[in-house]
């Protein structure tokens, strides 16, 4: 799979030089982006030891970036660029006999919790994506490729709360967990994210002025968010994101 | 046509959130259990007894208190509230004879892949023996932890479980740890035989997070409902179970040495404070005036105005040596009726940090108890 990627990687960018040097230099685009996602990092399919999603609330997951596209043949294109932007959520679910695991330092607690969990993610990462481009008319342009993304902040965390645990199995003592601290439990698996992540991107872009456009795209993460020795959360996660944007066409 | 993607956006956002049917349930737990049917009640002291509540998910073994064993009837209805879809054999209801010893009950999960035994006897009340060598004790598992837990034998050689300690509470953040790991568990190097390891630990960055920074370690007749232990510690601590005579005395021995630094709940060195270890007894009426059961916790049992009299050890001088202790019971008498109908209970605590409930303390503190014996007015010796 990885490997697959970086041999896509190193195709489109001997062709996206390759076109650079033989088109003509104002053939070129350059737009710079602003956006918004809206999205989570989730399994593919919740697993029925979720029972509901209590809240889910917008988080500050902001997009910049620029890219440049060149036309290589008929409606064809390609684009790559550079972004910065973070993949967050915060959702409140309530769990009916969740595998759960809190390991500090050297004392642990694990078992199956019955309650109330709220959860933080924030994936502030740079990505390079490499996308070829389909000119549907003057003003749409469909695109769609794979991304890269290198993280440099990230935070999984989150609240068990409002119910209990069964420590190790369905039989094993319960302990009750209030809603405040000290009486609930606190989890913090930053460390076992991922710092590269890799997805496809599908999306579009509108020319609505001459200059100003908007934007519609899916990210879609095809590596889970965790490292792969890492078990305690048992569905890989994928963060998968829609992003509406604006962008300048210079 | 721009559209597209975001119709494929919104498929996306279905199809993560569709929650599934719920999977049936995996716990199997007994909640309640309760004899039903008045022609059964002159079998018990009052109409409570007759019911057991908040049955702990610690527990295994339920134990009804009667006035005699001769006179229950060979064949009575127990009933019981299980986890909702569980199912319970023999039947919930099914009239069984607890004459001849206690009946095993199993209780099976709702999605039939969980089972949990329960042991439920009719026992006489009151306390089995009043002297405590300490040297009975069972190894058991706790989620890849050991721990021991004490018990006592009484005349007609059945086990009664009369001691508790928090020791389930200390392993809830532990993994793979050995019994004699825990802040209380049995020694080979007792007074005589035997004897009992009382110490004070660190209970981790877990424990930290709670609030709960330590754990003393602490043996007490009565219950550790483990349930509580997050939400209110205190409450964790169920002391004190029936006694027929009144207490005038407790006489033992024991070993103590403080831990080097004394700490409060938020693991922050107190200096000059010096940790001590605690040896109380306290004998109280287990009845309010309406008749409901009356149990002393952590944040009453020295305190209570159910408290008929206690006793406690003034100091407890560190020594490595085993020393004897005394403590004489002060307060006031009991009434004799009410004694007779099991009106009172007894507790008797050990703890190698004093306030170790509040969960100060010095890490470290070590204390080891001995042959205990506890001596009523009728008996001069």
């Amino acid at each position: 799979m990885k490997k697959n990627f970086i041999i896509i990687m190193a195709v489109a960018l001997a062709l996206i030089s390759g076109q650079a040097m033989a088109q003509d230099t104002e053939s070129w685009t350059i737009k710079a982006r602003v956006g918004y996602s809206i999205g989570g990092t989730a399994p593919l399919g919740i697993p029925a030891t979720i029972r509901s999603i209590d809240k889910f609330s917008l988080t500050p997951s902001l997009m910049a970036g620029a890219d440049v596209s060149f036309p290589l043949q008929n409606q064809w294109g390609l684009m790559t660029g550079l972004r910065i932007e973070n993949k967050a959520m915060k959702v409140d679910v309530t769990t009916k006999g969740y595998r759960m695991e809190v390991v500090k330092g050297d004392s642990k607690i694990e078992g199956l919790f019955t309650g109330h969990v709220s959860q933080d993610v924030t994936e502030w990462m740079f990505t390079l994506p490499v996308l070829a481009t389909y000119k549907l008319s003057n003003k749409v342009t469909l695109k769609g490729g794979p991304y890269v993304s290198v993280l440099f902040n990230k935070d999984f965390s989150g609240i068990a709360s409002d119910g209990y645990l069964r420590q190790g199995d369905p039989v094993g003592p319960k302990i009750i967990m209030g809603d405040k601290p000290g009486e609930w439990a606190t989890y913090d698996f930053s460390d076992d994210l991922r710092n590269c992540q890799m997805g496809l991107e599908v999306g579009a872009d509108w020319q609505v002025h001459e200059h100003l456009g908007l934007s519609a795209d899916l990210n879609w993460g095809l590596t889970g968010i965790f490292k792969g020795d890492f078990k305690t959360v048992e569905q890989t996660l994928y963060p998968i994101y829609g992003t509406i944007g604006a962008y300048w066409k210079f | 046509m721009n559209r597209y993607p975001l119709f494929l956006l919104a498929l996306v956002l279905m199809c993560t959130s569709c929650i599934k049917d719920e999977l049936p349930n995996t716990e199997c737990d007994i909640t309640s259990a309760w004899v039903e049917g008045d022609e059964y009640a002159e079998n018990f002291y009052e109409p409570s007894q007759m019911r057991l509540e908040n049955i702990s998910t610690t527990e295994n073994e339920l134990v009804f208190t009667v006035r005699s064993l001769i006179s229950l009837p060979k064949s009575m209805p127990l009933y019981f509230n299980i986890t909702p879809g569980a199912t319970i054999s023999p039947a919930n209801g099914s009239p069984q004879d607890f004459t001849q010893g206690p009946v095993t009950y199993t209780v099976t999960s709702q999605d039939g892949s969980w089972k949990r035994e329960y042991t439920v006897m009719f026992k006489e009340a009151s306390l089995p023996t009043f002297t405590f060598s300490f040297e009975n004790y069972e190894t058991k598992e706790s989620s890849s932890n050991y721990y021991h837990e004490f018990y006592e034998i009484d005349q007609t050689g059945m086990r009664q479980n009369i001691w508790a300690s928090g020791n389930l509470g200390a392993i809830l953040i532990k993994y793979n740890s050995q019994a004699e790991d825990q802040p209380t568990y049995s020694t080979p190097d007792g007074y005589k035989g035997r004897g009992v390891c009382l110490n004070t630990q660190y209970a981790g960055e877990l424990g930290k997070a709670f609030g709960k920074p330590i754990a003393a370690g602490n043996l007490f007749i009565g219950r550790f409902i483990l349930e509580n232990v997050l939400i209110d510690a205190l409450k964790a601590t169920q002391f004190g179970r029936p006694i027929d005579r009144v207490p005038v005395r407790v006489t033992g021995y024991y070993k103590y040495q403080p831990g080097s630094v004394f700490t409060n709940k938020e693991m922050q060195e107190v200096p000059g404070r010096v940790d001590e270890a605690s040896i109380y007894a306290v004998f109280y009426r287990n009845k309010d005036a309406q008749g409901n059961d009356v149990y002393l916790y952590g944040d009453d049992v020295l305190s209570s105005p159910y408290i008929v009299r206690k006793a406690q050890v003034a100091t407890l001088p560190p020594t490595n040596d085993w020393t004897r202790f005394e403590m004489f019971f002060e307060g006031s008498d009991a009434d004799e009726a009410l004694l007779a109908a099991q009106g009172y209970n007894m507790t008797l605590v050990f703890s190698s940090s004093k306030d170790g409930a509040s969960f100060e303390g010095a890490v470290g503190s070590v204390l080891y108890i001995d042959e205990v014996a506890i001596s009523f007015d009728n008996d001069e010796n």
